[in-house]
């Protein structure tokens, strides 16, 4: 048992020890090129996509250790190594999530005329707010309604 | 861990691309959250620094979209005012 113990503390320390270097690779989203893409080339043009970049995660880890006392334990205390037992269990675990996402925001036109930036318009983005907008209007409006009557 | 460490407010100034005589170094916006059980980020284009002919111009990078996001919440925020002041003054004036 004393074994086992040992094997979880070890596992739970050595993920703890690499977690940092995990949320590491989560703050890559901040460099410039996350957000910017490699340029295009097509004949004297050049292109280069802006993307507006989200990411975001977390973790947790725990481990514990105590008595885990059976129904046929307490029936028989005087049992041979039941105290050791009771001592020595325990578990642990670790878990985690996160996510991320990006979504273009301009297209960089580099060519003969100069630089131009053409803004990318997110239609579904802006339906979904509209609706959305609409619908908590239209719920609003029809309580104050009730309200007046009322 | 300070709240400096834990939020921060980056301007991040990426390679400069070089097409014939024009520069053009990308600059962006980073938001940074760093808590000892995870983090947050969001990263978006501010702005392009142009340099064509010994002249450098700025051309900032708009988001359309949220820009129409927000102006639709803040549309709906000010009707939905000015219907609970109606509202509230109509029950003023109710004999």
């Amino acid at each position: 048992m004393i074994e086992s113990r040992n094997k979880v503390l070890s596992f739970a320390e050595k993920t703890s020890d690499q977690l940092p270097t995990m949320l590491e690779r989560l703050f890559v989203a901040a460099r410039s090129d996350a957000v910017y893409s490699q340029p295009v080339i097509s004949g004297n043009y050049t292109v280069i996509t802006a993307s507006e970049v989200t990411a975001g995660g977390g973790f947790g880890s725990g481990a514990g250790f105590g008595p885990a006392t059976s129904s046929s334990q307490k029936e028989r205390p005087d049992e041979e190594g039941s105290q050791a037992e009771q001592a020595n269990s325990g578990g642990g675990g670790i878990g985690g999530g996160g996510g991320s996402a990006g979504r273009p925001v301009a297209v960089i036109i580099i060519g003969p005329e100069g630089v131009a930036v053409k803004p990318v318009f997110d239609v579904t983005k802006i339906a979904l707010a509209g609706i959305t907008a609409w619908i908590t209007m239209l719920a609003m409006f029809r309580k104050v309604r009730k309200m007046s009557r009322g | 861990m300070r709240l400096k460490d834990q939020f921060q407010v980056q301007t991040v100034v990426g390679q400069p691309v070089i097409v014939g005589d024009i520069s053009v170094t990308p600059q962006s916006q980073a938001i940074i959250i760093r808590l000892p059980i995870g983090g947050f980020v969001w990263n978006r284009p501010t702005d392009l620094l142009v340099e064509q002919g010994g002249q450098a111009k700025r051309i900032p990078i708009r988001d359309l979209t949220r820009i129409l996001q927000l102006g639709l919440l803040g549309f709906c925020v000010v009707l939905s005012i000015v219907r609970l002041m109606k509202f509230s003054q109509r029950k003023e004036f109710r004999p």
